[in-house]
């Protein structure tokens, strides 16, 4: 078989919650070994549901494929363990708070000296610098320092946001590309380096367009929420059907097959309907001919279908239970299945990046709380069944079924 | 001197248009690749996309910086023929077609690993290459429907409703950068070309972080719903009003400690409908309710992020776009960079958030017009003479314009 990508590289991974463990979970799914070092108490995740037997899916979805250890690092023994480790590891990751690293003798400017080849990767709401780097964060803090909960919402209310934590996983996927890109490095005569990757950056990367329009129309044009429609573009946007809402677009060379798929060819050559400004500024009657339009509908099934046969971009707005469920998630596999010793077998995404070499995910397991640390103590560090009883007598490891 | 960058050496052939693809090859010019990107004659569709001026679009260079372009007919035997000539020379393919048009212009994996069997090629589509929806036409939200991510957001009895700005996009632009310099990771170390296959509808479902293992490990009896500005499990974990602004706040365990005294209500400390994040989830009217309270006694929501971030108590303003521009931490950070721009001048876009201490500045990128580099490719990498390009454009397979 194939050796997968990154087979024979060795993580250390102080991570915790959502967006480190998502990264150090794909460096496991491309065949990195990831020892994970948590708490004696275990890591925050594990405290969110869904529980059973007192272990959590949530934690599983987050880290399978690693190695868990538990260890109080805030004692000597403690470090003296991690020390030993990242001196042999190729990656260090972690996202605490910025200066907790530091507190426990394992920053940047100590790990280079024990191992200078190390790529080392800090994971943090604001980042290691500026003035709000200190603070503590969790993803819609920083989607609300980076300009994007205030575009979810109705113009004149609350604004909103979504049940689900898009910075925390993404922010991962880039700490995983950095990290990629830095053993790419060190592999064609580079050294090791630290990577600092930010929540917020991330999340502000994500304005495709309202930044650059912000500051080419010397302040003019400010992306403001706008509820189920677009704020400048039309159509786009949620529609109700008799049944359930749809997503439809319809500029551009869409325009037209929208316009046929509803019965309004006349539309085509109204000057209100023409190009893209234009439309955008008539959204309010264009909104309305669609409304009419699929009022006159027995269902979504109806509308979707008129829609893509006219190759208009369209999509019931499915749940969650409804995206599992669909014939094209499940023959992709979007939906993987890992066992787990507690919940049997458990259903989580997939991680989306699909070789043609490793079709298949590899067969990973989440641990439970210090797992592994009797195996890595003696079989990497070489310490004695005593030594090992010892750290667990005075509280520096620990373990326990969860 | 500033070291050689990360791809230094790396070729990038790009038939990317719009965001998610071309996302991912500016990222690879930011790590140093050397991206030729081939438009059609008319250009790429991100174009016609504002702020315009002169013709040019600031939508287009926020994402096509560090690249150069060409600009060609695809549909004409000549263009393909310097496809397949540019394939031989590098290492990786990109483009985001809908699944089938690479084959029609005859560049689909099987063709042209053939002609480059070392060759990386990664394709970027809204619902994968694969299963029963892969021919369908899609944008970032069309995803963000089929992904159950559009149905988290809104009010519980309202219809849902969606920003506008394209996570889905860009975010799977970094997925398909990230799977792509493991592939040329894989290939330094001996193991050869592939193909990638990255959906945005995958890259959009991964970010369920709780609602998937939820449902599934409640086996069916828990599906998270859209419940507006609270989170419908854990409080509190929701955006308060303060004084004509909104604040976001999130207090668990010792948090949640600390938020209690500074609101004045040890009280609440004792009473076991507010012992941890899931009973006060239960129990969310009554927490909000002594948020709420608190809140309408202080000046400001400045002062109340003020004061929550004192205690170490997770908050923050909602900033709109320019705040954050203007926002000095923001600022102290370069998280928003300025590129040059021959039409716009000076251009502000989001900064790369990859930061590497080997490489601390950004690489000083700027977007090329339309065929601007088809005479420095076709002469200089594939050898052709003044009078075959000159013959090229006069039948119409190449095209150039300032914009």
């Amino acid at each position: 078989m194939t050796k997968r990508m990154l087979e024979g590289f060795k993580v250390v991974d102080f991570t915790h919650v959502v967006a480190g463990p998502h990264c150090t979970k794909m460096m496991a799914e491309h065949g990195a070994e990831v020892i994970k070092i948590e708490p004696l108490g275990g890591e925050l995740a594990r405290q969110l549901p869904m529980h059973r037997e007192g272990r959590s899916a949530y934690f599983i979805q987050h880290n399978v494929g690693k190695k868990t250890m538990a260890l109080d690092i805030s004692t000597r023994e403690g470090q003296d363990i991690c020390h030993a480790l990242i001196k042999q590891a190729d990656v260090v990751v972690e996202n605490f708070s910025p200066g907790v690293m530091k507190q426990h003798n394992m920053d940047w400017a100590t790990l280079k000296t024990i191992n200078p080849n190390l790529v080392m990767c800090s994971i943090s709401c604001f980042g290691q610098s500026g003035p709000l780097a200190h603070l503590p964060g969790y993803d819609w803090i920083a989607q609300s320092y980076a300009g994007i909960i205030d575009l979810l919402g109705e113009p004149d209310r609350s604004p909103i946001f979504g049940d689900f934590a898009f910075g925390d996983v993404s922010t991962g996927a880039h700490a995983y590309g950095a990290i990629v890109t830095a053993l790419l490095h060190r592999m064609r005569d580079g050294n090791g380096q630290h990577i600092d990757i930010s929540l917020v950056e991330v999340l502000f990367s994500y304005h495709e367009l309202s930044a650059q329009l912000y500051d080419t129309t010397g302040g003019q044009m400010v992306a403001r929420r706008s509820g189920a429609h677009h704020g400048m573009l039309a159509p786009v946007g949620i529609y109700k059907c008799k049944d359930r809402y749809l997503f439809l677009l319809g500029v551009n060379h869409q325009w037209k097959g929208l316009a046929t798929a509803m019965g309004r060819e006349d539309m085509l050559n109204d000057p209100r309907f023409t190009d893209v400004v234009a439309m955008g500024q008539h959204k309010d009657e264009i909104n309305a001919a669609i409304e009419a339009w699929l009022d006159t509908l027995e269902n979504v099934d109806e509308a979707l279908a008129l829609l893509q046969k006219q190759r208009v971009p369209c999509a019931p707005i499915l749940s969650i239970p409804e995206v599992i469920a669909h014939p094209h998630t499940k023959e992709r596999g979007t939906v993987r299945t890992v066992s787990d010793p507690i919940f049997g077998d458990i259903h989580i995404p997939r991680t989306p990046l699909r070789f043609s070499e490793f079709p298949d995910t590899p067969d990973l397991q989440a641990g439970t709380l210090g797992q592994y640390n009797h195996e890595i103590l003696r079989e990497r560090l070489g310490y004695t069944e005593q030594q090992i009883a010892n750290l667990e007598a005075n509280k520096i490891i620990a373990s326990k079924n969860i | 001197m500033s070291p050689t960058p990360m791809l230094d050496g790396i070729k990038v052939l790009d038939f990317t248009h719009i965001v998610a693809g071309p996302h991912c090859t500016k990222m690879m010019a930011e790590h140093g690749a050397e991206v030729i990107k081939i438009e059609p004659v008319t250009g790429d569709p991100v174009r016609g996309l504002p702020f315009h001026k002169d013709g040019r679009s600031g939508c287009f260079v926020q994402h096509n910086i560090g690249k150069k372009n060409m600009s060609m007919d695809l549909n004409a035997p000549e263009a393909k023929k310097i496809c397949y000539e540019l394939v031989k020379q590098v290492d990786v393919v990109v483009e985001n077609f809908a699944p089938g048009v690479m084959k029609r212009l005859g560049l689909d994996w099987e063709t042209l690993r053939n002609i480059n069997p070392d060759l990386i090629m990664c394709s970027i589509s809204c619902l994968g290459q694969t299963g029963p929806l892969a021919h369908l036409p899609g944008y970032d939200f069309i995803g963000q429907s089929y992904a159950g991510v559009l149905d988290m957001n809104g009010e519980p009895d309202g219809s849902p409703i969606f920003a506008d700005l394209t996570f889905g996009d860009v975010s799977t632009g970094t997925h398909a950068y990230a799977a792509i310099v493991s592939a040329l990771f894989h290939n330094l170390r001996g193991g050869g070309g592939q193909y990638i296959d990255i959906s945005l509808l995958d890259v959009l479902f991964s970010y369920h972080e709780m609602a998937v293992e939820v449902f599934d490990g409640s086996q069916g009896k828990m599906a998270l719903r859209r419940s507006g500005r609270h989170h419908p499990l854990l409080s509190p974990l929701g955006i308060y009003a303060c004084n004509g602004r909104y604040i976001f706040i999130i207090a668990n365990r010792d948090q949640w400690e600390r938020l209690v005294q500074l609101m004045g209500r040890q009280d609440m400390l004792e009473d076991p409908r507010f012992i941890d994040i899931m009973a006060r989830g239960r129990n969310r009217l009554a927490v909000d309710q002594a948020i709420q309270t608190w809140l309408d006694d202080v000046d400001d929501a400045d002062e109340a992020v003020r004061l929550l971030q004192q205690e170490r108590v997770p908050s923050a303003p909602i900033l709109s776009v320019p705040e954050v521009m203007n926002h000095p931490h923001m600022k102290a950070r370069g998280t928003i960079r300025t590129v040059s721009d021959p039409v716009f001048g000076q251009l502000k876009i989001p900064n790369n958030p990859l930061r590497y201490s080997q490489f601390p500045e950004s690489l000083d990128l700027r977007a090329g017009f339309l065929g601007e580099y088809n005479h420095e490719i076709l002469r200089d990498k594939l050898g052709y003479t003044d009078h075959q390009i000159a013959e090229l454009e006069k039948t119409g397979v190449i095209a150039a314009k300032n914009i």
